[in-house]
Formats: structure tokens, sequence, C-alpha cells
């Protein structure tokens, strides 16, 4: 009956209630038992739990999923007489200080004091950095006179300086040019110039790379040979070596002019393409058509051709490389270098972590010693992570690295090979800090497999490893899965030790590449919780950055939460197909 | 074969095949070879295996203390050789070596140089001084011991510079018929050639320069005494020197000099002032200047140093005069440390001191510093005769009247290393620590030479260094103090830990207290109120939130939240008191609620105003925030934090928790029966608690406020305390993130405890007539006591290590407050900031590692109790 005054769920018809009630009263129980404002305040804690929570991932969500969508450009005129155009980006409202209020208008004034000393204003992402050097700006809504969207500006993205706004004014392709242009002649040779960039680019990197990378072996193929001979110089096998080099070198650097002359003549095709861009008030500038990213006139877009551009964005972004001190471009060497050395990590991490559970359930005597050491595992995933990435960084990198330089490599050094951060240390590092999540989740696994199944296995006459292989892993598969799934997704969005043992801002080179010995272990490389980080803080501009970040973060949130709802899912999946099977 | 021959047969029904092909394998009696095999090998990896990764884990914790423990050693002699100088020449001024210990070099009064071979002693020669057949009656070199001066008895003063050059030159650049010294080195008689990887030589070799004589003092008054600094910026140097001449009187004087275009000869006139009076020659004993020349020191045989204030060149100051030792002994030596701040007192009595000026605002000195012992090493038995001063730390070196030396700390106070064998009992000539500071060359009065190689990598940590105050160079009084790197060379570093543990502590106690009521009350909610259907998909949704990565967390923090909350701050501080009482209010108006209606709505309705009452309050209080701001913070908050405007308002929102306690608690405990017996009686009771509600409220108002305001009356201010002047960056944008990464875990754990408080509890007490609130607080809450207990130290132990959101949303200053709106730096955050660029092995690359083993420490043992207390929970929990 009381039951029910405390706001069950089970209710009667309202005939009984009523009686119910005042014989709760005529029995002694009254409001304060009910606790309301109790229930209330704890109620609203989970509300504000949720709603914090929420609120959290549709800020990153929205601003994710919203930053390739193309914006329209406004033309702002200010009270002043200036003018600027830009891309609305956010409108906030502010507090002007005492200086900016002191320079106002009283009417202005007055209305910013009516308002509580708040004023609204917007961002404008204005680009032309190489004019303005800014690529923002704020304008307080009191200082406009007027917006308009003018039809007929292009907004440019480039390979350098970032975003242009203006109007392209003039295309040259050769002996060819066009006057005022539409984005059709911009197109026609937009193609071409594009693609003279691109094999500059792979000559450079790709021929040239290959031609320094052989000549930087050679020399340290001598270097090599001059150690292995005790640092005799003029060893009869330091000699061998030292000529085969120099054979080589005559090759290589016939082939390096080669490669140059052949960039040079690229590079003369490509200079007869250029378009020249005229901002609002009138400044021009040419530039090479090839330094074109995309272009597009904000305020024509049809809706197909804003999906299209939305489209080419986010696939520019997942598969190219970043640009402007990762402020623009892609991430796709972060999210490469974040997978590698998950799996890395994985590899490592699921035999021991299972084998170390094994040993524990299966092997050791149960007793006091095991179950201290069952404690302090739980305990170690309750560590810092900073902590291991000190661990990682003092041990791996510096005494395990360094102990196989002198062994390996002694030829590079003193540049560290394996005796300075890499994918291989980060790697280890995370496994150690994962693997007590997959000890405790295999060993709760294997606890629950019921010991029945075991004795009946052994007392069929199967061994202790065959139990163990052919009964007691399968059951305990799903626990063991999801305990390493979710070790996948910590170390995925783990940042703090990975900035101590390997993660860079820029890695020239990927950790899997078409070179031999193809994996790098002793690579540094990029991390897409770490990319977040570095455009978020180390940036020129944060605002510049702050589109990518919330891309790269949803990237990085995308992972992490499907990767643990992979593993819940997992879980309920198999626990659903094991649980008639218990005797 | 007979096996065979069954599975052939019925090889086309598997199942059947293998059934049968087990009974014939097991009428064979056997167990396969490969079975056993494949058993013992899984017996052997599993268990060497899992032992070894136990060990791995465990081997952390010894890595870690493996790293740090040699920041405590004291150091070592490593080695010691001793030789006889070569052939005798006058008395040894000063002593040089090179970086890499090849040569060492000594100049005598006669301005003759002689050098040795640091390793075997062997003779190298070396250009001398032509001083023109006149001893040298003052002599002066700079810290680095490379530019000296000489003056004479007529008055004149000569610079000169003597400087070991370092060159490295390729094998084929080698002269020939070199004379091998030892395996590494070798000489042509005036260098040494030492063979340094890559098939290169370090040549090394003695230059000397010396200008003409320049006329200081009167001619024919000697020059007693004579200081010499060479500052400024390295292409255009200030050469500076003071001197005490026979008359008493002191000059400073600023050297110029010039090339002569026409005739390529160096000319150089002098720039000087007379400084005050210092008392006759004979007393004086000493002078010193520093390298800015804008401080004097002369020293007199009673131990008075009269400091000389000379920013102002022409007109300089005696800024005061103190007496640096005891009152029956007397001044016998004294020398600046490196960066030119402490001053090093020997005196005849043994005794060594270290002093330097501290900003007292005095009016007894001319700039208000008054020059204080600061630090006092273990002395000598004999009178102390020589220092010698390390070119990178604090550390100095000190030798006695009898021949003893020690090594010595200034910032630590600590007396490293004592070297009893030196080279003469009859006293030092010369002492000397070298450039890397890894050896130590005493010369005696005999000619001997002693060099001692000593290891000293961490002279300046102690565990009182690290975990206590040291009063540092330029500090008024010994503090805690974290500023590991600075821009100059001669800087001393500052390793605390007590600011970075502090930090530490106050992100995850302001987090606690944000994180720890929301966390739990949402849990007691989601447990013992919440539709099952609800609660399976909340509980899933804030276990993922446990998993998202921090960094994410840190970069909305702040750059999203800092901002917005620098924005609204009041607002954002009266939330806090908003948002609960809007809460407590809508649950009174529910209480008005007819019966019929409030239970038809109890479930899904109601839990959905929550959050519409949630939205409300937020929004109120934003449009509160700029009123209350302008009625009580004097129109801006930000400006009242720094300390302009009444403290009163803020005191009373401090207060008003602990006067809402004591006001409802007060009235429950004194009239709880009575009003409860006359609610009953109440037709409409949700009107009457209202009224109550109301009442009670306001009752705690005019309490807090009056309590406020004699607080405020005796001078109480909450600024300077929990609040002062506001950065963008504060430790209430990392409470708010670090309390929403803790939210979850929290959250979770104590959800888990209080679901596993068996059935039987609940149904026990809801049959007897409980309500499901007085079930929840009398049976269910206390029971899972221990199980929420281990929660909160779990999430504790997730703040202490949390790193990302401290770096990013802290300005990460080191500082010693509890000021909310301040920053902080936690020792995850130093690691993070700080380790990269550590130099390997380095005080302060064992020191961070100091700060992860603190950091392991705290977590472990927070997480032990926490899994203690947790399993002893679950046990009981079983056992109810």
């Amino acid at each position: 009956m009381t039951d029910s005054t405390a706001g069950g769920t089970l209710i009667p018809d309202t005939s009984n209630q009523r009686t119910s009630v005042t014989f709760v009263r005529a029995k002694g129980s009254d409001l304060s038992a009910v606790g309301e404002p109790f229930i209330w305040g704890m109620g609203g804690a989970l509300a504000f739990g949720v709603v914090m929570i929420l609120g959290f991932l549709a800020l990153v969500i929205i601003n994710g999923l919203i930053t390739f969508w193309p914006k329209p450009l406004e033309e702002v005129k200010l009270a002043d007489g200036r003018s600027f155009v830009g891309e609305p980006i956010r409108v906030e409202r502010y507090r002007p200080t005492p200086d900016q209020l002191a320079k106002l208008s009283d009417p202005i004034r007055a209305k910013i004091s009516d308002d509580g000393g708040f004023a609204d204003r917007s961002l404008y992402r204005i680009g032309n950095y190489d004019y303005y050097n800014n690529d923002f700006q704020w304008v307080a809504d009191f200082e406009v006179s007027s917006r308009s969207n003018p039809p007929d500006l292009f907004l440019v993205e480039r390979q350098e300086w970032g975003v242009f706004i203006g109007r392209i004014t003039q295309v040259r392709a050769g002996d060819e040019v066009v006057e005022n242009p539409g984005p059709v002649a911009v197109n026609a040779h937009f193609a071409e110039a594009r693609a003279l960039r691109a094999e500059r680019a792979r000559i450079e990197r790709d021929e040239i790379g290959e031609i320094n990378h052989q000549l930087n072996a050679g020399r340290l193929s001598i270097r090599r040979a001059v150690l292995d001979a005790g640092g005799d110089e003029n060893a009869p096998s330091v000699k061998a070596v030292s000529d085969k080099v120099a054979a080589q070198r005559v090759d290589l650097d016939r082939r390096f002019q080669e490669a140059g002359q052949r960039v040079n003549v690229v590079r003369e095709k490509d200079a007869k393409f250029s378009i020249t861009l005229t901002e609002v008030d009138g400044v021009a500038k040419t530039f090479p058509l090839s330094n074109l990213v995309r272009f597009y006139q904000p305020n024509k877009l049809s809706l197909g051709e804003s999906l299209a551009i939305y489209g080419s964005r986010w696939v520019e972004f997942i598969v190219a490389e970043p640009r402007e001190a990762n402020t623009e471009g892609g991430v796709m060497p972060a999210i490469f270098g974040t997978l590698v050395m998950t799996i890395i990590m994985s590899l490592i991490v699921a035999p021991f972590g299972v084998i170390t559970a094994l040993y524990l359930r299966e092997y050791a005597r149960q007793g006091t010693v095991v179950s201290i050491v069952r404690i302090s595992v739980n305990n170690l995933a309750g560590v810092p992570s900073i902590v291991y990435g000190v661990f990682g960084l003092g041990f791996f990198a510096y005494i395990l690295g360094g102990n196989i330089d002198a062994m390996f490599f002694p030829e590079h050094l003193p540049n560290p090979t394996f005796g300075t951060g890499g994918v291989l240390w980060s790697a280890l590092t995370l496994a150690l800090l994962t693997v007590p999540v997959v000890i405790v989740a295999t060993e709760e696994a294997l606890a629950s497999v019921p010991r029945s199944m075991r004795e009946g296995s052994l007392a069929c006459g199967a061994s202790k490893w065959q139990t163990i292989k052919w009964i007691v892993l399968p059951r305990a598969a799903p626990g063991i899965m999801t305990g390493l799934i979710l070790a996948m997704a910590r170390g995925a969005g783990e940042v703090a030790p990975l900035m101590l043992v390997g993660v860079v801002k820029l890695a020239p080179e990927l950790p899997i590449d078409a070179t031999f010995p193809y994996v790098h272990m002793e690579r540094s490389f990029m991390h897409l919780g770490f990319h977040i980080f570095d455009v978020a803080f180390q940036s020129r501009n944060s605002e510049a950055g702050r589109p990518m970040v919330y891309v790269t973060t949803l990237i990085l949130i995308g992972v992490v939460l499907l990767l643990n709802i992979f593993a819940i899912q997992v879980r309920a999946r198999l626990k659903k197909r094991f649980q008639g099977s218990q005797f | 074969m007979t096996d065979m021959a069954v599975t052939e047969q019925s090889s086309d029904l598997s199942p059947d095949s293998q059934k049968r092909g087990a009974i014939a394998y097991k009428r064979d009696k056997r167990t396969k070879r490969s079975v056993i095999l494949a058993d013992q090998i899984a017996d052997k990896v599993i268990t060497i295996g899992g032992f070894l990764v136990i060990v791995a884990v465990a081997s952390i914790m010894v890595f870690l203390i493996s790293v740090t423990l040699p920041l405590m050693g004291a150091g070592s002699i490593t080695g010691r050789s001793e030789f006889q100088l070569g052939d005798a020449h006058g008395r040894i001024l000063s002593a040089r070596m090179d970086e890499n210990l090849t040569i060492a070099a000594n100049t005598a009064d006669d301005g003759s140089n002689s050098a040795f071979h640091f390793q075997t002693g062997a003779t190298v020669g070396v250009p001398n001084f032509d001083l023109g057949g006149k001893p040298a009656t003052a002599f002066a070199r700079t810290l680095r011991g490379e530019d000296l001066a000489f003056g004479f008895a007529d008055g004149t003063v000569r610079l000169g510079r003597a400087e070991l050059k370092v060159r490295v030159i390729p094998a084929d650049a080698l002269p020939p018929n070199l004379k091998p010294i030892n395996s590494r080195d070798q000489t042509d008689g005036a260098a040494v050639y030492s063979k340094v990887p890559g098939g290169q030589y370090r040549r090394v070799a003695m230059e000397v320069t010396l200008e003409a004589p320049v006329q200081v003092a009167p001619e024919g008054t000697a020059i007693l005494h004579l200081d010499y600094r060479v500052g400024g910026p390295a292409e255009r140097p200030v050469r500076a020197f003071v001197t005490v001449d026979s008359l008493g009187t002191t000059r400073l004087n600023f050297a110029f000099s010039r090339v002569n275009m026409m005739t390529g000869e160096k000319v150089t006139t002098l720039q000087g002032s007379e400084l005050p009076s210092a008392g006759p020659a004979a007393e004086i004993t000493k002078v010193l200047m520093n390298a800015a020349a804008d401080r004097v020191i002369i020293a007199t045989r009673d131990g008075n140093l009269r400091r000389f204030d000379t920013r102002d060149f022409k007109n300089p100051v005696l800024a005061e005069t103190r007496k640096v030792v005891a009152d029956n002994a007397s001044l016998t030596a004294l020398t600046y440390l490196n960066g030119e701040t402490s001053l090093v007192v020997g005196s005849s009595d043994g005794s060594v001191s270290v002093w330097f000026g501290v900003d007292r605002k005095s009016t007894e000195t001319s700039d208000g510093y008054v020059l204080t012992q600061v630090h006092k090493v273990d002395g000598h038995k004999a009178p102390v005769s020589l220092i010698g001063v390390s070119k990178r730390t604090r550390m100095f070196v000190t030798a006695d009247e009898a021949g003893d030396v020690a090594l010595h700390h200034a910032t630590t106070s600590r007396t490293l290393l004592r070297f009893g064998d030196g080279p003469d009992r009859s006293g030092l000539q010369t002492l000397l620590l070298s450039p890397r500071d890894d050896a130590v060359t005493a010369i005696g009065k005999n000619g001997k030479v002693v060099n001692w190689m000593i290891s000293e990598p961490h002279p300046e940590t102690t565990l009182g260094s690290l975990f206590g105050k040291v009063w540092y160079e330029g500090y008024a009084e010994p503090t805690y103090t974290w500023q590991s790197t600075a821009s100059i060379d001669s800087f001393e570093p500052k390793l605390s830990l007590i600011p970075v543990i502090f930090g530490t502590f106050k992100a995850s106690v302001y987090a606690l207290i944000f994180a720890v009521p929301i966390a739990l009350l949402a849990a007691i909610y989601t447990s013992e109120f919440m539709h099952y259907s609800v609660r399976a998909v909340v509980k899933p949704v804030m276990e993922l939130m446990a998993t998202l990565p921090s960094v994410v967390i840190g970069f909305v923090a702040a750059l999203v939240v800092s901002p917005v909350v620098e924005t609204w701050i009041t607002a954002v501080v009266i939330a806090f008191a908003v948002v609960p009482m809007s809460l407590v209010a809508a649950a009174f108006l529910w209480q008005t609620l007819p019966r019929p209606l409030a239970l038809r709505y109890d479930g899904i309705p109601k839990f959905i105003l929550y959050f519409v009452v949630l939205f409300i309050s937020v929004w109120a209080s934003m449009q509160l925030g700029p009123f209350v701001e302008r009625l009580f913070f004097g129109g801006d908050f930000k400006v009242w934090t720094t300390g302009i405007g009444d403290p009163c308002p803020f005191t009373l929102f401090m207060v008003l928790p602990v006067s809402f306690m004591v006001v409802f608690l007060g009235t429950d405990r004194l009239f709880g029966l009575r009003y409860k017996a006359f609610l009953r009686s109440q037709t409409y009771p949700g009107g009457v608690e209202i009224v109550r509600w109301l009442v009670l409220s306001t009752a705690s108002f005019l309490l807090a406020w009056a309590i406020a305001g004699i607080m405020s009356g005796s001078g109480y201010d909450p600024r300077g305390g929990v609040v002062d002047t506001y950065v963008q960056r504060n430790t209430l944008i990392a409470a708010f993130a670090i309390g929403f990464a803790m939210i979850p875990i929290i959250y979770t754990i104590a959800e888990d405890a209080l679901t596993s408080v068996p059935e039987h509890l609940r149904a026990a007490s809801l049959a007897c007539g409980a309500t499901r609130w007085q079930t929840a607080s009398n049976v269910i809450v206390p029971t899972a006591g221990s199980g929420i207990f281990s929660a909160v130290m779990i999430g504790l132990g997730r703040a202490v290590g949390e790193t990302m959101i401290v770096v990013m949303a802290t300005g990460n200053t080191p500082v010693l407050d509890w000021n909310l709106f301040n920053g902080l730096r936690a020792l995850s955050a130093n690691i993070n900031v700080e380790l990269p660029e550590a130099v390997r092995d380095s005080t302060l690359y064992r020191t961070l590692f100091l700060c992860g083993l603190v950091l392991f420490a705290v977590t472990f043992v927070l997480n032990t109790v926490a899994e203690m207390v947790r399993q002893r929970f679950r046990k009981r929990a079983a056992q109810l």
C-alpha cells in the first residue's frame, strides 16, 4: 500500500487508489516519507548527467558533420564604410570590454547596457591569409550596416595559404587567356594543371626519395663495414664495400640528374597555367592554376553541387595528407598510424593477456599469492596511462631500443633507430596499458565456464590442454573478444603516453610502405588523438584548425564508440548463444 | 590397420566415423604422443608466459624506482691521480682545463704559463704572458677563467686572455711526427690531439693574448686588489674591472677597445669612476664585481662586506655593510657562485656559508635588499683558503689551510664529498672544478698535483629539496617551487614536487566535489527509482561515456567550454545554487498535485519533467547572471575577483549550503515529529509543505546573510582563498572536464553496487511499509555503502591520473593556491609537458620519473583500497 504512495508503477484502478491514500494517511505516514525533494534531486542529477553527455555528443557530431558543407558567402558592409566578404562561422553573445564600449556611440551603448552588458557578434572566415594576415574576423552586430550574398563570388581552396575568397578574373593556359572565366572555363584547364602537379609530386617524392634513400643506404653500408672491421678504415672488406657503393653512386647520381630534369620539364609546363583572383576591394593575385584544390561559387550552388562538394571534401579528408600545418587537407596518415599501432598492439596484447589469464585461472594454485596478483592486475587497469608512457620511454625506447641500436644499427649512431619513440614502442606501451583489461575480461570469461563442463571433458579422457582448447576457450571466446575490443578502444583513444613514445605532429613516412622491409616498426607515426591536441593547441590559429579538429574528433569518437558498441553486441550475442548450455 | 579400415568404410558419415574412431582409439588405450606433447608444451608456455607477464607488469614499479634512486645519491669519487708539476716557477694564480679534460693549464704571478696533460701529467708547451719582467701585484679572472687581468705596482692594469681552444680536425690535417701520450692522445709539443669517433681528431691548445697596460691608479700606486668581468653579448663584449690601490681608492673601470683603422693597432680607452671610501687599503682582502658591473663588493679582513650599488655608474652608492663571519673570525675566502647572485664566504674558523641579497624592502639599505646568510655547509677544521666554483651548477669546492678539500652544493646546503688525500698538508696554491663537474684538481704549495675524478650527476636533488622548502636565489624565503628550465644558462633549477602534487590534489578535489554528488545521486536514482526499460537505455549510454578519449573532452573543455564560461561566469556560479533550488521547488510543487494525477504521471512524464526543470533553471541562471553581477559584483565578476568590491555576497554564497543544512536539519530535529503529526492532519499537505519550505529557505538565507556579514565584518574575504583573479583556462574548467570523465565511472560502479544489494532486503523493507525513498535511504544505500565508497575511490584514481584534460584545460602553471579561477599543474601534466624535452638521465628526467612513481604509488594505493573494500562488500552482499 505504501508502495503506491511512493510512486510505484503498479497502479490499481483509481477508486482503489483513493482509499489507499486515505488509509495511508490514517496509519501514520506523511508526505516527508515519500522524499519527493530528494527524488527530484536524484532525478535532476541523472538528467544533468544525461544532458551533459548528449550535449557533448551533439556538439561534436553536429560540428563534425557540418564542417564540410559549403556555406554561403556574405558580403558585410560596416557602418564605418569598410566591407569584407566571408563565410559566417558562428554567432555568439559576448561582453564588450570597457575600452570597446567607450568608443561606441551613445544609442548603441545604451542598447548594450539594456541587454545586461551583452552584445552579439559573428565570426567570419575571410580567408586570403596572404593578404590580410588573418583568416578570421569577428564583427559585432551593431557595427554592421548591411549583409548581402553576391552570387558571383568564388571560394577557392588552395594548396598553400588556405582559402581565397573573391572573383576569378583571368585564366591563362599558355597563350590562351580567358578574362572573367566562369567555372567551366577554369575547369577546362584545371584537371590538366592538377595532373602536372601530381606528376611533379610523384617524381619528387617517390623517385627522388628512393634515390636519396639508396644513397643514404650506401653511405651507411660503408660505415657498417668500417665498424665490422673493427674501426679500420683501410681494411680490404671496407674497400670492397666502398667500391661497390661508389659504382652504385654513379648510377644513382645519373638517375638523380635525370629525375631533376624531368621535374623541371613538368614545372615549366605547369607554369603555363595560371589564374588571377581578385579580392572584393580590387587587389588581384596571380598564382599557378595547379595551386588550386577546389573552387566553387557558394551562393550559386544547387543542392546536388553542395552534396558533391561535401562528399569530395570528406573523401579528401580521409585519403589525403595534411596541408598547412595540419589545419587543412586530410588525416590519412593519422588514421593509418592509429590503425597500424592499434593492430600491432592487439597482436601483442591478445596472446599475452589470454595466456596470463589462463595461467591465473587454470594453472596457478589458487591461494593468497594468486589473489594478490589478481588484485594487482586489477589495480594496474587504474594506473594512469602517463605512467606507462614514462615506463615506455625509459625502458622500451631508451634501454631496449638503445641496446638494439648498439647491436644491430651501430652505423646509424648517434642517430637513434629504435632508441627513440616509434610505432613498436607505442604499441608495446599500450599493450602493457591494456593487458590488465584483457586479463580481467578473460579471467571473468574463464570463470563463467561451468566447472562441470571441464570435469566432463577430463572424465572423458581429454588432456588438460585439450579441455582448454576444445571446451573452455570456445565458451570463453565471447568474453575474451569483448576484453580485446575494449582494449583496442582504449588503445585507440589514448594519447598521453603516446606523446612520450613515438607520436609526432607530422610523420614524413608511414609505418608501412612499399620500401623494404615494408613494416617499419621504428618509425614515429601520426595519431588521430594527438592530431586533435596538436591542431587545437599548437597551430598558429586555433580557430583555423577548429573545423578539422571537430571532424577528427568525430572520427576518433566514432571509432572508439563503434568498437565499444561492437564489444557490447558481441558479448550479448554470445551470452545468449551459450545461455542454454549450462548443466 | 583396423582403425584405418573402420574410418575408411564410413568416411561419408563423418559424425559416425568420429565416434567409431574414438572408440577404436580408446581401445588402443594409449594417448597419442602429439596430445601429450601439446599438453606439455601448453603447460610450459602458459606457465612461463603468464608468469612473465606478471613479472613484466610488476617490473614497472621496480624500473621507475631504479631510475629515480640516483637522485638521492651523494655521488662518489671515481678515480685519483697525482704527479709532480715540472719546472718550478712563480706562485700559481689560476688554472683552467678544457671540457674533455685533456689539458690543465696554470698561470703564475710572473706571467708564465704551464700546462700538463690531465690524465698523465706529461708537460705540454704553452705560450707565456710577457709581463715585461714585472711581477703582478694583483690578479683577477672571470668566472669561466678565460679572461684575465693583472695589476702592477706602478698602477697599471693589463687585460689578457688565456683560452684553451678546441677544434675538431679531420685525420688528414693531423701534423706529422706526433708523440703519443697515451692510447687516446698524442702531442706535437704545443697542442694535444685526441682521437674522436668518426675518424676525426680534437686539437686542444692554449692561446694567449695580452693587451698593453692601461694606467688606472696614479703613477706608482700599486694595484692591490682587482676583479674583472666580461659581460654583454659575445660580439660586443663589455669589459669592466674594479681595482683597489695602495691608497685605498676603489675604482670601477670600463675598458673600450677600438682597432685603429690605419695602423691596425688596438687602442684601449678607459672610463672609470671612484667608489666611496671603503676604509684603509691594508684592511681590504678582496674585491668582487659581477658581469653586469652593477654591483661591487669589497671585503675587509674583519668580515665586513661593503656592497656598492653601481647601477648608476657615475654615482656609485654604498648600499649596505654586512658582517658575514663570526665575531672572532676573519674572512679568508670569497667568491661568486655561478650566476653571480650567491656569494660563498669562507672564514678563518673554517665555516663556509652562502649569502645573497634578499628583497626585504629594508630601509637600512639603499635598494631594500639585504645580504642574508641563506645556506651553511659543513665547514673545515682549519681556515678556509680557496674556493673553486662550478661553471654549470651551484656546486663549489673549498680547501683549507691544512690541505683538506670538500665539495659542496649551495642550494641544498649539502657537503657532497670530502677529499682528505690532498697534495700538500701545508696548503694549496689553486683549486679547480672542471668545466663538466667531473673532476677536481688541486695543486699544492709543493707543486704536487692531485686530480680526483668525481661522479656527481644530481647534486641539486635530495629528499629535502624534492619535498621540502628550499631557499632559492632571489626569493625572500624558502619556498616550494617548480621551475625546471629558463632561458639563461646559469639558471638554478627549482625541482620541488610539492606544487605539482598539490596541483593534482587540487584538480582531483574540485573534480570530486563536482562529480561525486551527480554520479551518486544519479546512480541511486537509476537503481532504485527508474523504470527498468529506461534503465536499459541509460546505463549502457553512461558506460559508453567512460570510454570517451580524454583528449576529446580536453579539447571541448578548453576551446569550447572555457570561452563560454568566461562570458557567463556569474551565471555558472549562481547555477550551483539555482539548479538544485529549482529542482527542490519543482518537487514541492509536484507534491501539491492531486494524488491520482501525481501517480498517473509518475513514470516517464515525471522523468521528462526533470529535464524541463533543468533547462528552465539553466535559462533562469543565465537571465539572473547579469542581474546578480550588477547587484553584487559591481557589474563585472572578473574584476570583482581581483579584489575590488564587497566580499560579503560571495561569502553568503559559500555559507549557503551550511546554513541550509543547519536550518533544515535543526528544525527537523526539534519539531520533526510534531510537524509530521500536524502534516498528517492537513487536507492539503502539499501546500503546507511549500509554505514550510519557503519559510525555512528564507530563514536559511537570512542566517547565511548574517553569518556572511559577521565574517566579512571580521575581515574574511574569499578572494585569496578559493576564488581569486580569473584566468581563462582554470581549475573550474578542468574540474568540469575531469568530473565529466569521472561521472560515468563512479556512476557505473556505484550503480552496480546498489543493484547487487539482494532483492529480498528491498522487498522486506517495502513489505514493512517503508516507502521507496525510505527503503533507498535507510536500507539500500547503507548496505551498499562500501561499494559506493570504492566507486568514489576508483573515480578519484582516474582523476589523479588524468593527463590530457589537465594539460589542455588548465594553464599548467605550478602554483600553490586553492583559487578555483586559476590554473594548476598536475603531476601527469608535468610529465607530459616536460619529459619530451628532458635529456636522458638528467636530473630533470629522473625527477619526472619520480613524478611518475608518485602517481603510480598514489593510484595503486587508492585502487587497492577500493578493490579490497569492494571485495569485502561483495562477500557481505552475498551473505545477506
